[in-house]
Formats: structure tokens, C-alpha cells, sequence
């Protein structure tokens, strides 16, 4: 496994009008791993996470400043293609969110909004992703059904699977699993673990047991600035601030 | 509200009254022989027409409004400006048609005439419930393609748009049925007491129901029981389209998953 | 008057951001679309106007003699008559329409408010010309009877049906305000001990108080513009009425009998435009002052 740095982000600085949310973050994410991102609620975890595939700029209010490098490319520059951008840069929000559409028309929403697949071509794009997801034993007989009929953890894994056909590199989760079920979560929890050997993940989590399941490396964020960063195993053995030790302790949070 | 149960009731019983007038074979009979056909299908045309110009500029002034808006004073004009249009009596909207399109334009008394002119009614309704519409959407939608790296126009035309379509065409129906019996709006607009066949382009005056109602009983001074079977088929025609509407809404609030 | 740079600043910077992107500008157009209209609107009804305001001036509205051969037009009589007629159906409508209001949103049973609501809703998209039909079918000759009239196409029979028609308005605009007035408010005078109907008198009623103002401003927009049901049933006689039992001529109704009979360009045209055009500058003043009430409501 190479551990080089996929991204690279430097003194990123985040407003929501005069809000000031993310306060000057430095932070290198290794390539082909998960990296967690902790922190208490509110402290700015999912705005960091969406200034990756710039999904921020979707807020009116909102003001970045700081770089943020994915691979060689600084993504804040101007002239960035945004749309290009979130295609490589793939997103699984905290609550499952399928379109109102056939199983097959959602994974296949990205590919034909990008024109990069159809026909044939398509239905081959379909099935991998839907592998990849390990959703396709129990939704192959019924791809023309609506996405609502699926349950919870299947929907969260056709979301999975619609990231994935666009061919991303980084896939960015917040909360994944926080509307799922124990035994749904598990299967989530293992399909990253698989994932990490081909894509770069970044998760944000609210669960202690959870970070140290599935992550590499964690980020313990707090109120817009990164408190410690490091592998999983050493920040949860031996935390080295205070706060973080508070808490993994569950002393506040 | 007794009253008004008690005025619908009543004003249907009335109008059932008028049933015996009613003979079916009028109904497909050419108007130079005492029927009614180029009456209904002239009404018909008029309110088809004026939904397929109002349709899509009330729908996009919709997603404009709920989507794109930035807030603040143009918006709130804009908003002032669909109710005051909403609020203008049918007569005005008569009158500016007739001098816009019919005579600045030179279009004439004529189908295309009403249609503009109808437009304007019906858009108010359109843009009112296709905002109402579009904003019961979920965001998630928006959010899941915007993710995906699809542009904002085409998040909201793929995903949010075609989420609200119930309801935004149940808004058009619901126009149609305000304007399938406005006569003010067409009296000098695109309306004759009869033609020869139905018109054969937009540029042709075309005959309406609720036209032959108002001016035979009006400028001709017949009697009322002489219009009866005109004013039952355009009682029913209206009912009809305003039931569909009222229907739709309620079965598309019962059936999309995302609204439970 | 001056401009401050900011507003300046931030009005170039809406249109450099409406083009980088093409679609925002089509749909800002279809959206604009109702301000051009209502400018188009006043522009073209004025323009025609022009000739009769500039001969007659405030005679137009208040001169007592409507006469083709003198070529003299004064509207005093219709307005008189617009306004008796709009003023009776709000007599009526207003009672009806706000108790009817209260009944729908705060008494019925929930599982039957919508059935109510679609009846109300049905009753709104019925066209005048139909009420008009009925009304001389009906109203006319009930009058008549009841009053011992040679017609009964009357000022009263007018408002009657005009109040019918104007109740859907004033029933589901300051419904829809009645039913928003928060839950905690009137559960907290529930709670004290009130009755249901003194928490709607002392609670309900003055917070949407607003609201209601509102629907009966739209109700008499609604009312005063009315042509074709009214022009049916009012008898048109261009007098000022002695009484509710007099026939009358209303504005609209007025405008829409003699259209088609003035020659295009003549002063008597151009008069009926002149008419037209107060008739729109009264609604455009009633509906935004009503949109203004609303908002004020809403922000208290
Ligand atoms: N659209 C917005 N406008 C204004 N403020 C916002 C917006 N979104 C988030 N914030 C604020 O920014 C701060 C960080 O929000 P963020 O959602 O990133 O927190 P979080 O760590 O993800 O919290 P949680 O664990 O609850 O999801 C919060 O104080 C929040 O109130
Ligand atoms: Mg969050």
C-alpha cells in the first residue's frame, strides 16, 4: 500500500457570513486510506469536509480562503471546473438520499449527466458499481424499481454506488451511518474498509467505536481548528491534548 | 359556511333542472345548424393554448422565485407584481389584450389574441402552485446530483423538477379550469357569435362557450332557458377540471414516499 | 434620485452573475415576465385614455352625464353604481366569509376541512359568466317576487351574487392565516381555562387580525372589478340609484357592453379606456396594500 498524500490542505479558512467555522486548518490526508475527521457537534466537521469537492459554494453566504490540494491540483484556483471536480471528488450525505427513480436510473444518474457512458456501456458502469457497493446480489432482479424500496442500509449503499460510477478518486462521507441500523451499519463499515484499498476515503463520524473500526488515521477537530492528528491507533491509545482525551473519554461531545 | 354548502348545492340542483334541454346529438351538431360544436371545441382550444404559453413561463418563474432568487427588493417586486397581476379584473386584461395583441400587434380578433390574452390569467395560478410545488421537494435531491458534479440547472431540472411535476401540472389544470368559462378576457379579443367551422389557423376568430352565453343573453336579451345546455356543458367542463386538480393534488400527497 | 455605490456596486455584480450563467437568465426573464406586463398593462390602457382624461379631466369620474350626440362622458353614475353593488356583496360576504373562515380552520373536525376546503375551492373556479346565469335564472325572479319589483334585476340582486362570489376569496386568504397562528398561543389560553370560542375571540382572531383585513381588501378587489356575472343582473341603467332596489350600471359592466359599439379612436373609446384605466389603478392599490397588511402581520 502506498501512503503518499492525496490531499493536501493548507491554512483553509471557512465563513457563513461573519461565522468564522473553519479557522486556519492544515491537514494532509493520505491516499488509499480512511481518514476520520471527530469532533463535537457543530465544531465545523462537515463544513470541512465539503469545502474538499467545494460543495460549500452551494451556500450563498458562505466564504473560503486557504488552499486545498487534491493531488497535484489546487482545487480553490480559479478557473477550477467545480462540476468536474465533485465527479472526482465523490459525496454520501448522512442521510440516505436515492432520487426519486428506478435502482438503475440513480447509479446511472452521474454517468449520464457527465455523458461518459450509455447503452451497453451503461449497464456495465451499473453493475461494477453496484459490486463495488456489494448491493448487487439483492438488487439485480429488480434494477426498475423505485429506489424508496429499499430499506435504510440498501439505500445508504445505492448512494455508494451512484458515487462510485463517476469514477471518483477521494469519496467524502458524512455521517454515513447515523440513520442506519446496527446490523446495516456493519455491512457500511466493512464495505469502507474495501474501498480504501482502491479510493481515497474521508469520513466524518460522530461514533468513537466507529473511528477506530474503520480509519487509519483520525482528525479530532475542535471548534474550527484541528486539535491532533495521527493514526487511529496511536490518538486512540495515547492521545496526546487534553481535549481529545476528554473526549474519547466521553466527557463532553 | 352552511350558506355557501347550501349556494353549491343549490346551484347545482338548479342546474340539473336544465338537463331535459341538454340533447347529446346538439353536441357534436355545427353551430350553423343550432349545435354546439365549434363552441366546445372552440372553448377547448382557448384554454389549451393559453396553458401550453403559460405553462412553461410559470414554471420557470417558479424555479426562478424558489430556486434562484436572491432575495431582497427585486425579488419582493417580483413577488408584488404576480399578485397584483393575479388581482387585475378579467375586463382590464380584456382591454389591454385587445389593444396589445389584437391591435398594436395586429393579430387580430382572433385564437391567438385569446390565448395571449388567457396566458395572463392563468400565469398567476401557475406560478403560485409550481412554487408551492418545487418547494415541497426535498433538498436532498438537489444536494445528491450537485454532489455528482452536476451543474446547479441541471440538479434542478433533473432531480427537483421532475419530483414536483404532479403538482405543477395540477397547478396548470387548476388554471384551465379558471379560465375555460372567462368571458370578459375574450369579448374583444378572439370570440364571434359564429363562425363557419372551426378556425383553421390562430389568426381566425374561434366561438366559446361562455362568449354565446354572455352575448345572447346580454346584447340579444333571450331568456335564460335559452342558453341552458350551453351553460350545463360549460358547468361540467369546468367542475370537471377543477375536481381532476383538486384529485391529483390529493393522490400525489398520499403517494410520494418523500412526503410521509 | 442618487444612487449609493453599493447599490451600485451590488446591481452590476446581479447582472455580471446572471451571465456566466445562461439558464439563470431565462428563468430571471420568465420571472420579470408579470413586472412587464403590469408596466405594458398600465402603459397601453393609459395611452388609450389619454384623449378622454386630458378633454374631461376628474369629470371623467364625476361628471353625471354619459352622452354620445354631446359627445359629454362622465362616469359619476357608474362609479356610484360600482361602488353600491361592491359595497353590498361586502355586507354580505364579509360576515359569511370570516365566520365561515373561523368555522373551517378552528371548529370542523380536521378529516373534514379538506372535503370543505375543495367545496370552497369549486365554488371559486365556477365562472362568472355561469354565476350570471344563475342569478337571472334564480335570483331575478325571487326578487322580483319578494319585493313586488318589475324586474329584479336589481342593485341587491347584483351584490347577492357578487357576495357568493366574493366569500371563496375572503375564506381561504384569511383562512390560510387563521390556521397559521401558532398552536402554543391558543393551547396557553385553552390551558387557563378559556372556552374554544372565547381562545378564538381573545387569541385567534386578534393575532390574525392582519390576515382578515387582508382577504376583505382582496374580496373588494375581487368585487369591483367583477363584469360579466354583475353586467347580467344589474339591470344597467346609467343613474345614480335611489336604493338596493334600483337597477344600476357598474364600471366594468359598462365598459364591457359599449366596446364593441365605440368607434376605435373616438372620444367615447378612449373614455371607456379612461374608466378602465381607474378601475386598474383601484386594484392595483387594494392588492398591494393588502400584500402590505400581510406582511406586517407576519412580521409582528
Ligand atoms: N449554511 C450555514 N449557514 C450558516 N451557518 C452554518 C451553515 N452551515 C453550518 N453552519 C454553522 O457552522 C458551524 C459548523 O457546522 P458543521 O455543520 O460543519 O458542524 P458539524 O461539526 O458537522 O456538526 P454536526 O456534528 O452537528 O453535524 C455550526 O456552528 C453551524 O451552525
Ligand atoms: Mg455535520
Amino acid at each position: 500500500m502506498s501512503y503518499e498524500d492525496k490531499i493536501d490542505i493548507r491554512q483553509l479558512n471557512i465563513w457563513f457570513g461573519e461565522k468564522h467555522v473553519i479557522r486556519g486548518v492544515d491537514l494532509k490526508i493520505k491516499a488509499n486510506a480512511v481518514t476520520a475527521i471527530m469532533g463535537p457537534s457543530g465544531c465545523g466537521k462537515s463544513t470541512l469536509l465539503r469545502a474538499f469537492n467545494r460543495m460549500n459554494d452551494v451556500i450563498k453566504t458562505s466564504k473560503t480562503t486557504g488552499d486545498v490540494f487534491i493531488g497535484e491540483k489546487n482545487v480553490y484556483e480559479n478557473g477550477t471546473n467545480v462540476y468536474d471536480l465533485r465527479r472526482q471528488v465523490g459525496m454520501v450525505f448522512q442521510k440516505p438520499n436515492p432520487l426519486p427513480k428506478s435502482i438503475y436510473e440513480n447509479v446511472a444518474f452521474g454517468p449520464k449527466i457527465h455523458k461518459m457512458a450509455k447503452g451497453k456501456a451503461l449497464d456495465k458502469v451499473v453493475e461494477k458499481s453496484l459490486r463495488s457497493a456489494a448491493l448487487w446480489d439483492e438488487v439485480k432482479d429488480r434494477l426498475n424499481d423505485s429506489a424508496f424500496d429499499l430499506s435504510g442500509g440498501q439505500q445508504q449503499r445505492l448512494c455508494i454506488a451512484r458515487a462510485l460510477a463517476v469514477d471518483p478518486e477521494v469519496i467524502l462521507m458524512d455521517e454515513p451511518c447515523s440513520a442506519l441500523d446496527p446490523a446495516a451499519t456493519a455491512k457500511i463499515e466493512q464495505l469502507i474498509r474495501i474501498l480504501s484499498s482502491d479510493y481515497t476515503v474521508v469520513i466524518v463520524t460522530h461514533n468513537m467505536q466507529q473511528a477506530s473500526r474503520v480509519s487509519d488515521y483520525t482528525v479530532f477537530l475542535y471548534l474550527g481548528k484541528i486539535i491532533e492528528q495521527g493514526k487511529t491507533k496511536g490518538i486512540f491509545e495515547n492521545p496526546q491534548h487534553e481535549l481529545t482525551e476528554q473526549y474519547i473519554t466521553g466527557e463532553f461531545g | 359556511m352552511v350558506i355557501c354548502l347550501l349556494a353549491f348545492f343549490w346551484i347545482v340542483a338548479t342546474l340539473f333542472t336544465g338537463f331535459g334541454t341538454l340533447n347529446v346529438d346538439l353536441l357534436t351538431t355545427s353551430a350553423l345548424k343550432g349545435g354546439y360544436f365549434e363552441m366546445i371545441v372552440g372553448t377547448v382550444y382557448l384554454f389549451l393554448g393559453a396553458a401550453a404559453i403559460a405553462g412553461p413561463i410559470g414554471v420557470f418563474a417558479a424555479i426562478y422565485l424558489v430556486e434562484y432568487a436572491p432575495g431582497g427588493k427585486l425579488t419582493r417586486i417580483i413577488d408584488q407584481a404576480i399578485n397584483n397581476l393575479a388581482g387585475v379584473p378579467s375586463i382590464i386584461i380584456g382591454l389591454f389584450g385587445y389593444t396589445l395583441f389584437s391591435r398594436q400587434l395586429g393579430f387580430g380578433i382572433s385564437l391567438l389574441s385569446g390565448w395571449l390574452t388567457l396566458a395572463l390569467m392563468i400565469l398567476p395560478i401557475v406560478i403560485r402552485g409550481s412554487e408551492e410545488a418545487i418547494r415541497i421537494v426535498p433538498t436532498s435531491f438537489k444536494q445528491a446530483a450537485l454532489g455528482l458534479g452536476a451543474t446547479k440547472w441541471k440538479a434542478i431540472s433533473l432531480t427537483t423538477l421532475i419530483a414536483a411535476m404532479p403538482g405543477i401540472v395540477t397547478s396548470v389544470i387548476l388554471g384551465i379550469a379558471r379560465v375555460a368559462g372567462e368571458t370578459a378576457a375574450i369579448l374583444f379579443t378572439s370570440s364571434v357569435i359564429i363562425t363557419r367551422g372551426l378556425p383553421t389557423s390562430p389568426f381566425e376568430p374561434v366561438m366559446a362557450l361562455s362568449f354565446n352565453i354572455y352575448v345572447k343573453i346580454v346584447a340579444r336579451g333571450e331568456s335564460p332557458e335559452n342558453v341552458f345546455g350551453i351553460a350545463l356543458i360549460l358547468f361540467f367542463i369546468v367542475v370537471a377540471f377543477s375536481l381532476v386538480a383538486i384529485i391529483l393534488r390529493i393522490y400525489y400527497r398520499r403517494k410520494q414516499p418523500w412526503l410521509s | 434620485m442618487k444612487m449609493s455605490n453599493k447599490t451600485l456596486n451590488k446591481i452590476s455584480s446581479f447582472f455580471v452573475s446572471l451571465k456566466s450563467q445562461p439558464m439563470t437568465v431565462v428563468l430571471f426573464l420568465c420571472a420579470s415576465f408579470s413586472i412587464v406586463i403590469l408596466f405594458l398593462m398600465l402603459f397601453f390602457v393609459a395611452r388609450e385614455g389619454a384623449y378622454a382624461f386630458t378633454k374631461f379631466g376628474p369629470d371623467l369620474l364625476f361628471g353625471m352625464q354619459w352622452d354620445l350626440e354631446s359627445n359629454v362622458f362622465g362616469g359619476f353614475p357608474l362609479l356610484f353604481g360600482s361602488l353600491l353593488v361592491t359595497f353590498g356583496a361586502l355586507v354580505i360576504a364579509i360576515p359569511i366569509g370570516v365566520s365561515t373562515a373561523i368555522f373551517v380552520s378552528e371548529v370542523l373536525p380536521f378529516h373534514l376541512r379538506d372535503p370543505i376546503k375543495s367545496i370552497i375551492e369549486l365554488l371559486a373556479s365556477i365562472p362568472s359568466v355561469l354565476y350570471g346565469f344563475i342569478g337571472l335564472l334564480i335570483v331575478v325572479p325571487l326578487m322580483a317576487d319578494i319585493f313586488g319589483l318589475p324586474s329584479g334585476q336589481t342593485a341587491l340582486t347584483a351584490s347577492l351574487v357578487l357576495s357568493l362570489m366574493t366569500i371563496p376569496t375572503i375564506v381561504s386568504v384569511s383562512g390560510e392565516i387563521i390556521s397559521a397562528v401558532p398552536k402554543d398561543y391558543k393551547e396557553a389560553a385553552l390551558g387557563l381555562g378559556a372556552t374554544k370560542w372565547e381562545t378564538i375571540k381573545s387569541v385567534v382572531l386578534p393575532i390574525a387580525k392582519s390576515g382578515i383585513l387582508a382577504s376583505i381588501m382582496l374580496g373588494f378587489g375581487r368585487a369591483i372589478g367583477e363584469t360579466i356575472a354583475v353586467s347580467m343582473i344589474s339591470g344597467n341603467q346609467a343613474h345614480v340609484a335611489s336604493s338596493f332596489l334600483d337597477a344600476v350600471y357598474t364600471i366594468p359592466a359598462f365598459i364591457a357592453t359599449h366596446m364593441g359599439e365605440a368607434a376605435v379612436g373616438s372620444l367615447e373609446y378612449s373614455a371607456l379606456f379612461g374608466l378602465g384605466l381607474i378601475l386598474l389603478i383601484i386594484t392595483f392599490i387594494v392588492n398591494t396594500l393588502a400584500d402590505v397588511v400581510v406582511k406586517r402581520g407576519v412580521q409582528r
